[in-house]
């Protein structure tokens, strides 16, 4: 697994096997009357083929110095899934909270991610963002956005 | 003339007090994200999107190509302010654009780049109304195979043109004609690969995929990125007018960037980006002192940047004569369009005429306002790249995520757009293209039903695609191109298994 296009060709070659048989699935049809998994069938098959030919090419040119672990090498990967998972919580809470609330937690988690600025400031910060877009986009734009628990107060 | 009544015509539309207003809001907002890496035209113009629902389709049309020009403009001003382009289009403009900068030159650089971008803009604004409608009236006579060869046509060049492997670019182009399927059959009415979701019945939205792709994927790159303190030039700018000498080197690096930008813009694929870079190695093989390029010359500068804008305008044509994107850009337009019930194509000049017509005199009007608004402002662009990464970021990911969740009121789409900004994220680690994925995604649907109609026509017959004389010309060019990368390996092979035998 030296080279990163061996993960990553394996990836789509697996993908493309996928779509050929979920295509099947969808009925490819005749080439008289085309099915709905006509086209996805062939975009499939030639990903199959082209992932295939990429696999091969990885395999021969293995390059001891490009390892799949360079890719995140001296980098804070960590913090990618931090925010990833700030951004899924904030997704699943949304409806159920509301867009004022939710959206000012997760600034305050968002802004200290990549610096250490005092709380007081995070706060303030978060707050006038959050009024701000909400000014912005609630009431000049008039994008519908979830009251959730303030339901009753906004 | 004809044309000319036509374009006091689009003047008299662009020039209504809302079209205005909404011309400058876009070439606002166009040259903001321009400035400030990691947000593009892109990732702006789908953000903006869902607000443009409750606004007149032709003034939200004209906003959404102000972003687009808008941003080509700001892009530059990074680029040779602090080396980092705002935009892909404005990567070459760093080479010496930059140098001109830390020679105390920022001024006079940023100067003729925005004179070159306006000049070159105009230039391709008045071919757009020239060209388009004939070209209009050409494309009335296709039909479906004609289309379906378009296409892949499209697809094949953008792949080709786009950087990195082009056997990765296709298979992105082939994901993409997946993901562009998925949702109910038009023909059958079946579900395809929907996973039993309810939002995909409706196929993948392009806000979620393209906002995933390249605002979030953009964001999270940073994120891993230990910050560095960003080196912005802090040398007074003075005297932003180039002089007698400067006109003098870059007047004709605009023109022949402007030609070249138009007519490589119609050309689908990343028209911006590829013509910065054709202009640059053009203006260094016909230039008098090439060793001056990369150390400050100042046609480096404004031939790529003339370059990049008529670009913006040529990739106009395919969209609006053939209902085709050649960009990532052009496609959430064709999306904003059919939103609209304007569905793009060689109709819509005559059926549409204020909305073709008045875009293309609102970008000439643009164009000045940018000017305008560019030379003063420019002090302002630099205080707001002085905004720490770590406040930016939050703030990129909020309007991600208001924009996704406000397409469908669905925290769902959330959902779509963090998985895609996953996607994104090691597709950019793993060196995959994105370009080709957007604009499959887009044509999937339309080629489903433009290759179904093409068989249906023919009764089977794969071969409706090799006797019409168009199909024919369009898939031999394709042919051509997919081989051309590959004659210089068999030679190389070729040459390689003679020294074998020679041993």
């Amino acid at each position: 697994m030296r080279n990163p296009d061996h993960p990553s060709s394996l990836f789509w070659l697996v993908a493309g096997i996928g779509i050929v048989f979920g295509s099947l699935k969808y009925g490819f049809g005749s080439l008289q009357a085309p099915g709905a998994g006509f086209i996805t069938f062939f975009a499939g098959a030639i990903l199959i083929l082209l992932s295939a030919g990429l696999l091969v090419s990885s395999i021969r040119s293995q390059e001891p110095e490009s390892g799949l672990r360079l890719l995140w090498k001296g980098l804070e990967a960590r913090k990618v899934l931090y925010v990833l998972i700030l951004l899924v919580i904030y997704a699943l809470l949304l409806k159920h909270v509301g867009f004022l609330i939710s959206t000012f937690v997760l600034l305050i988690f968002l802004f200290r991610v990549k610096a250490n600025y005092h709380l007081l400031n995070v706060i303030l910060m978060s707050f006038l963002v959050t009024a701000g877009s909400y000014l912005l986009f609630q009431v000049w734009l008039k994008v519908q956005l979830p009251k959730g628990i303030l339901g009753g107060i906004i | 003339m004809d044309i000319l009544d036509h374009i006091f015509f689009g003047f008299e539309v662009a020039f209504q007090p809302l079209n205005l207003l909404f011309c400058f809001i876009g070439v606002l907002i166009g040259t903001l994200v321009g400035v400030l890496p990691g947000l593009g035209p892109v990732a702006a113009i789908s953000l903006l999107l869902p607000a443009t629902f409750h606004t007149p389709p032709v003034a939200s049309i004209i906003m959404l190509s102000g972003i687009y020009y808008g941003a080509m403009y700001g892009g530059s001003t990074t680029s040779i302010l602090v080396n980092i382009p705002g935009e892909a289009a404005s990567v070459v403009t760093c080479f010496d654009g930059y140098q001109m900068a830390r020679k105390g030159r920022a001024g006079p650089a940023l100067g003729i780049a925005a004179f070159a971008s306006f000049l070159a803009g105009t230039f391709g604004v008045v071919g757009l109304g020239f060209l388009a409608p004939p070209l209009a009236a050409m494309a009335l006579k296709f039909g479906p195979p004609e289309y379906f060869s378009l296409m892949v046509l499209g697809l094949t060049v953008l792949t080709f043109l786009a950087g990195g492997s082009m056997l990765k670019s296709l298979m992105m182009a082939c994901v993409g004609v997946v993901i562009g399927n998925v949702g109910l059959d038009l023909i059958t009415a079946q579900p395809r690969f929907t996973f039993g979701l309810d939002i995909l019945l409706d196929g993948v939205g392009l806000v979620p995929l393209v906002m995933g792709l390249f605002g979030v994927s953009e964001v999270l790159l940073n994120v891993e990125e230990k910050l560095g303190e960003r080196e912005i030039f802090k040398a007074a700018l003075k005297g932003l007018l180039p002089t007698f000498r400067d006109w003098k080197d870059s007047f004709w690096p605009i023109i022949r960037g402007s030609v070249l930008g138009f007519f490589l813009g119609i050309l689908p694929g990343g028209g911006a980006v590829i013509s910065s870079f054709v202009s640059y190695g053009v203006e260094k093989r016909v230039s008098n002192h090439p060793e001056e390029f990369g150390k400050g010359a100042i046609a480096g500068v404004a031939g790529p940047e003339a370059a990049n804008n008529s670009a913006t305008a040529g990739a106009f044509i395919p969209l609006l004569t053939l209902g085709l994107p050649s960009n990532a850009v052009m496609a959430i337009l064709l999306g904003a369009l059919m939103i609209y019930g304007m569905p793009p194509g060689p109709k819509l000049i005559t059926s549409h005429p204020h909305l073709f017509w008045g875009t293309i005199s609102s970008m000439y009007i643009g164009n000045a306002m940018l000017l305008i608004l560019n030379l003063p402002l420019i002090g302002l662009w630099v205080k707001i790249l002085k905004i720490p990464y770590p406040v930016l970021f939050p703030l990129i990911l909020l309007f991600c995520l208001i924009g996704a969740y406000s397409l469908n009121n669905n925290p769902a789409e959330i959902g779509l757009m963090i998985l895609f900004g996953v996607l994104g994220y090691l597709m950019k680690k793993f060196k995959y293209d994105g370009a080709p994925l957007v604009l499959a995604m887009v044509l999937g649907p339309l080629m489903d039903q433009s290759l179904r109609q093409s068989l249906l026509m023919s009764g089977g017959s794969g071969m409706i695609f090799f006797t019409r004389p168009i199909c024919l010309i369009i898939f031999a060019a394709v042919a051509l191109i997919l081989f051309l990368p590959i004659l210089p390996l068999m030679g190389r092979m070729r040459k390689r298994v003679a020294e074998v035998g020679e041993v």
